[in-house]
């Protein structure tokens, strides 16, 4: 391995991937956004009923839908959103007479910050399970763990996130029962009540991580060159740091960015028991009130989210891994 | 709740003019004199990015206690159901047609304008701009006419008589914005200032200390919240994160109840979910299946089971036994599954299968459909429940179907309820039943001014309704509210949740 | 899928403890599925008891749910829904997704491309609100969330089935097919498939407890089995209310669950390590 070329060629090697990604990351977004304009064109009623409610008059039904523009084909609204995207513009909700940027302003850093926290946890939690099962595979600390994520797996999210608040908050007072975060909290009131959003959100997504890395670094660990290495001496920890974890981090990064864009859009019960104002429950919101600027806001942040993780995960496995950077 | 019949001639005169400026009548027996200051957080079921500060387009119970935070009423109807003069000083008229108010004179908006005919006139006016969107589009139809009489004078005059105006004009979309505020963000007359608004998220309003009735209100700040999970309220009030929380769970308020400190608060109402057997269809439009599905229903268990005997016994009719207008001369509907088998037998349907279109939108009624099935089948009628999602129920189910389950709110008066849901052209008409002299009594009760000639006339629309419509109403559902017993001065209104949605003003906090 | 028995022989003979348990539980679960309903004491919506979550007693095995009906009998019905929609979406996930993968990797070219497309399409809309979407445009019923269950689970294996054929289709007995110009379907089936089937049935194994999983978060959303009926996860949904009595009408359906995924998941583990060293 040569340091001086090393960066130039992973460069070069990535470039041509970056762009190719970029090309069709636009192309599934244009995907996501028909397929959401096609599916929820099949639910029924439309904005201008759903905010007006059971009480409105056909008149007024009219004078609204004319208001927000749902007077106009179908199609043709799908154009113009298009043609406001283009230009960066995720257009005006229908129901909340705001500009859609303004409400998500408002909740994605909520989302982020969900998302990240749990990331922060579970990233390493899951890791740390998935190597010390791996290395001791077998082994009675094994099965311990392996008994440990099936059962985190094995009871449902929102029995888990229920749970704990009965324990934490109900029955101790530790923590708040619902995630209160407002512009005006400080950061330790948003650390206090997100805690069990992001202790449920860590339950769910680590397990699946970890089986991922014990399956991926076992799999390594099983290898012929894990014991020359043995044989020539090197210490265990050494190999497993410095020759079974690049091979083996392909798969794991994968694994990683698969759960943790279920962070986003699948927060959905974390966010709806802890009454969090996140952008899954906007997104529910969006549908039951037939917002579809608002809604297919969403549905991009959700489907960026993904392509960013999973175009991160090949990255990641590219550089770490020798051969395929070689490629 | 006297049954003792009350005038309306009582309230428009000068008599109980005053009485909108002293406490409710039950607050005058309270024990400890209110405290000042402290605050709360409150959290109801709903909220969405639809939630508004324009009184007009209300939809959910956040938006009612926001909106009866920041505005003030012409009227104002307390637990005992009477309409009373709140920021008009005194509401007159000779006809039922013509009414004129005098407005209270020094109310100040919280932009520190003073309050004048001119806002009155445009806030009702402002019902009939279709535009708008306002919820009670159809009934500001009956505004033929409504102007300024001087500064502090209004003439309001219908399309036909209505004694009820008075309670009608009380319920929060009639609540007073400014003269020409097209989209209301807070400006009222009402006792809390807002100081934050985060549709779907949160509200907070501060005290207004300049609130037009002497003494109130008595907290300095309230946050307003929503948390939809009914779980997740409970264990909210539970874990102190909130001190007052509507639609409580009958089967949690064990629960609520045996953690000190917290306590529940039941208040009987008018709510009822209902079947609905559409008159125009077959077989639901056959008067035997309708008599005998009315005798299908498990009344005492459906208050048991379903709602923890958090309910009345309802008696297919929308009028419950604590209304002043209620008729007890109607016998009441019982299980009774030989009649139902007779019933069913004489109608030639024995074994007829129908699907129940029911959804958790209406509360309880996948419960009341799935009990329905089980005595179905003992008499041999094949019934399918059908739970539908509650997104889109209203709109694609509900009346849709020959057999579907309706939600019906507590409304103001027993008018609204029978013209909105059971007069024969109505919107809301669910069974499509159709009886002439239901619609002629219903009129003629509008305009009444006797009051036992009133009750009688809708004493005889109760027995119309529960013998023929093909409105299956079980019981009566309280609604529940659940909260810190920190907090005082929190009572029952029957006109829904949390003091009818207008605890705000009355309550305060008190450590002690 | 002879070898698949193979391993389940070898699996009984000399495997881990913990797959036999996990073959036990799993065999358990499907019992229950396939004949629960003929053991279930009482009808399923029926109310036996006056008392609301009641405890377990010689008439109430389980004890009694929220509305006073029997807790046993509900979740012999709700093992048969849970098992039986998880088992059928499982399989329809794999059979569609192999069979996409097997068409991107033998064709290639813009065809894998365009299936590469619409798979992140899927992937990257949550699934509960993609459920939630198409419950409230087409209604609740059992082929929908069947359909639903497996739409949702396709890419996840149309992603491992593709890794798998790509690398099969890269091989020499591939090529020698192809130089005896055998057609695209022969090579797909007869020499790609059978190579993959022992990871694919892993898979497809572990999407099943994904998919008891998805369902009981289904049903938190109220898109559950339609009423009297309810799956496992509904179950636990319905009665929550009774977890801070600890009523055994919440600790049942969800001790269900847990020993049905924690079951299927030993046996995948184990049939797994039974393919050793490659």
């Amino acid at each position: 391995m040569s340091a001086a070329s090393a960066p130039r060629t992973m460069l070069s090697g990535l470039l041509p991937l970056l762009g190719k990604r970029v090309a069709s990351a636009l192309l599934t977004l244009l995907l996501v956004s028909a397929v959401i304009f096609t599916v929820s064109g099949l639910l029924p009623g439309d904005a201008a009923q759903e905010t007006l409610g059971q009480s409105a008059t056909p008149e007024q039904v009219a004078a609204l839908r004319h208001e927000i523009g749902l007077d106009r084909p179908a199609l043709a609204r799908y154009a113009d959103w298009l043609a406001g995207m283009v230009r960066g513009d995720p257009g005006t909700s229908m129901v909340a007479n705001m500009p859609v940027r303004e409400i998500i302003a408002q909740r994605l850093p909520n989302s982020l910050m969900l998302a990240g926290f749990t990331a922060l946890i579970s990233v390493p939690l899951a890791l740390a399970i998935g190597i010390a099962s791996a290395v001791n595979r077998g082994g009675k600390l094994d099965r311990a763990l392996n008994i440990m994520t099936l059962s985190m797996v094995a009871v449902p999210e929102f029995l888990v996130a229920t749970l704990g608040v009965l324990v934490f908050s109900v029955k101790l007072l530790w923590l708040p029962s619902i995630a209160l975060v407002s512009d005006t909290s400080t950061w330790g009131e948003l650390i206090r009540s997100s805690t069990l959003p992001v202790l449920t959100l860590t339950v769910v997504v680590t397990a699946q991580m970890a089986r991922m890395t014990r399956a991926a670094v076992a799999d390594q660990l099983d290898r012929p060159y894990v014991e020359m290495a043995q044989l020539k001496g090197v210490r265990f920890s050494r190999v497993v740091l410095a020759h079974v974890m690049p091979n083996a981090l392909g798969p794991i990064v994968n694994a990683v960015a698969l759960s943790l864009s279920y962070l986003m859009g699948g927060a959905i019960i974390v966010e709806t028991i802890f009454s969090f104002p996140g952008l899954a429950s906007l997104m529910v919101n969006a549908v039951t009130s037939r917002d579809m600027p608002l809604l297919q806001a969403c549905a991009m942040i959700f489907c960026t989210a993904y392509l960013l993780l999973v175009l991160t995960a090949d990255v990641v496995a590219i550089m770490a891994n020798p051969r395929l950077r070689a490629q | 709740m006297s049954l003792a019949p009350f005038s309306r001639r009582s309230l428009i005169g000068a008599g109980l003019a005053g009485a909108g400026l002293l406490a409710l009548p039950g607050c005058a027996r309270v024990q400890a004199p209110a405290r000042k200051g402290g605050g709360i957080r409150v959290a109801t079921q709903s909220a969405s990015t639809a939630d508004t500060l324009d009184p007009a387009k209300g939809a959910l119970s956040t938006d009612y206690v926001r909106h009866f935070m920041l505005y003030s009423g012409l009227t104002e109807t307390g637990a005992d159901m009477i309409a009373r003069p709140s920021l008009a000083e005194r509401v007159e008229s000779a006809d039922r047609v013509t009414w004129s108010f005098t407005l209270r004179r020094g109310v100040r908006f919280h932009d520190g304008a003073e309050l004048t005919s001119a806002d009155v006139v445009w806030s009702l006016l402002r019902h009939k701009d279709p535009a708008l969107g306002s919820k009670m589009a159809t009934i500001a139809a009956q505004f033929a006419e409504v102007r300024a009489d001087g500064k502090y004078g209004v003439i309001l005059r219908l399309t036909g008589a209505n004694a009820d105006l008075p309670a009608i004009l009380s319920q929060s979309h009639f609540l007073i914005v400014r003269d020409g505020d097209k989209a209301p963000a807070g400006n009222g007359t009402g006792p809390f200032r807002l100081a934050q608004f985060q549709p779907g998220v949160r509200t907070v309003a501060t005290r207004n200390p300049e609130y037009w009735v002497p003494g109130r209100p008595h907290l300095d700040r309230i946050e307003l919240i929503a948390i939809a999970d009914e779980v997740s309220r409970v264990n909210a009030l539970l874990a102190g994160d909130i001190q007052l929380a509507n639609a409580i769970d009958p089967s949690s308020t064990r629960r609520v109840e045996a953690v000190p400190g917290h306590a529940v608060l039941a208040t009987p109402s008018a709510l009822y979910t209902n079947l609905i057997l559409r008159q125009d269809q077959l077989p639901t439009g056959n008067p035997d299946f309708v008599q005998a599905i009315k005798h299908l229903i498990d009344r005492k268990l459906v208050k048991r089971a379903l709602f923890r005997d958090f309910a009345t016994i309802g008696n297919d009719q929308p009028i419950p036994p604590f209304h002043p207008y209620f008729n007890p001369d109607v016998p009441q509907t019982v299980l009774d599954l030989d009649k139902a088998r007779w019933h069913l037998k004489r109608a030639g349907l024995t074994g007829v299968r129908l699907p129940l279109y029911a959804s958790p939108a209406a509360t309880g009624s996948v419960d009341m459909a799935s009990i329905l099935q089980e005595y179905g089948a003992r008499v041999g009628l094949n019934l399918a429940v059908n739970r539908m999602p509650a997104d889109g129920y209203w709109s694609t189910h509900w009346m849709r179907h020959a057999a579907t389950f309706g939600n019906t709110n507590p409304r103001p008066t027993a008018d609204l309820v029978f013209s909105l849901f059971y007069k024969s052209d109505a919107a809301w008409n669910e069974s499509g039943w159709k009886n002439p002299r239901f619609d002629k009594l219903l009129v003629e009760a509008r305009g009444e001014p006797d009051e036992p000639r009133r009750k009688a006339l809708y004493g005889e629309m109760q027995r119309l309704v529960h013998d023929q419509c093909g409105s299956v109403i079980p019981v009566f559902i309280s609604l529940i509210d659940g909260y810190d017993r920190r907090l005082k001065g929190l009572r029952a209104v029957p006109l829904g949740g949390m003091m009818g949605y207008r605890f705000a003003e009355h309550v305060w906090w008190d450590e002690g | 899928m002879s070898r698949w028995g193979g391993t389940l022989r070898a699996l009984l003979r000399s495997g881990p403890l913990s797959g036999r348990i996990g073959l036990a539980l799993v065999l358990f679960w499907f019992a229950a599925a396939v004949a629960g309903p003929w053991l279930a004491p009482h009808p399923v919506g029926a109310f036996v008891d006056r008392d609301v979550f009641g405890p377990m007693s010689a008439r109430f095995w389980l004890g009694s749910d929220y509305l006073g009906r029997d807790v046993l009998s509900r979740l012999l019905w709700g093992a048969r829904y849970t098992v039986l929609l998880a088992l059928g979406a499982a399989l329809l996930a794999g059979s569609c997704g192999t069979a996409l993968a097997l068409t991107a990797a033998v064709r290639g070219g813009w065809i894998d491309e365009a299936l590469a497309r619409a798979m992140d399409t899927l992937i990257s809309i949550p699934s509960k609100i993609f459920a939630l979407v198409l419950v409230a445009a087409f209604g609740s019923s059992l082929p929908l969330l069947l359909l639903i269950s497996s739409v949702i689970y396709i890419p996840g294996n149309f992603r491992i089935a593709r890794a798998l054929a790509t690398n099969l289709v890269g091989m020499d007995f591939v090529a020698v097919a192809r130089a005896r110009g055998e057609g695209a379907v022969h090579i797909a089936l007869r020499e790609v498939l059978p190579n993959m089937v022992q990871p694919l049935l892993a898979d497809m194994g572990l999407r099943f407890v994904f998919i008891v999983l998805l369902l009981s978060g289904l049903s938190f959303l109220g898109l559950g089995v339609q009423p009297p009926y309810a799956d496992l996860g509904s179950l636990v949904r319905e009665n929550i209310s009774g977890l801070t009595e600890g009523a055994p009408a919440i600790i049942m359906p969800a001790l269900a669950i847990a020993t049905l995924t924690v079951g299927a998941n030993l046996l995948i583990d184990a049939l797994g390590a039974g393919k050793g060293r490659r």
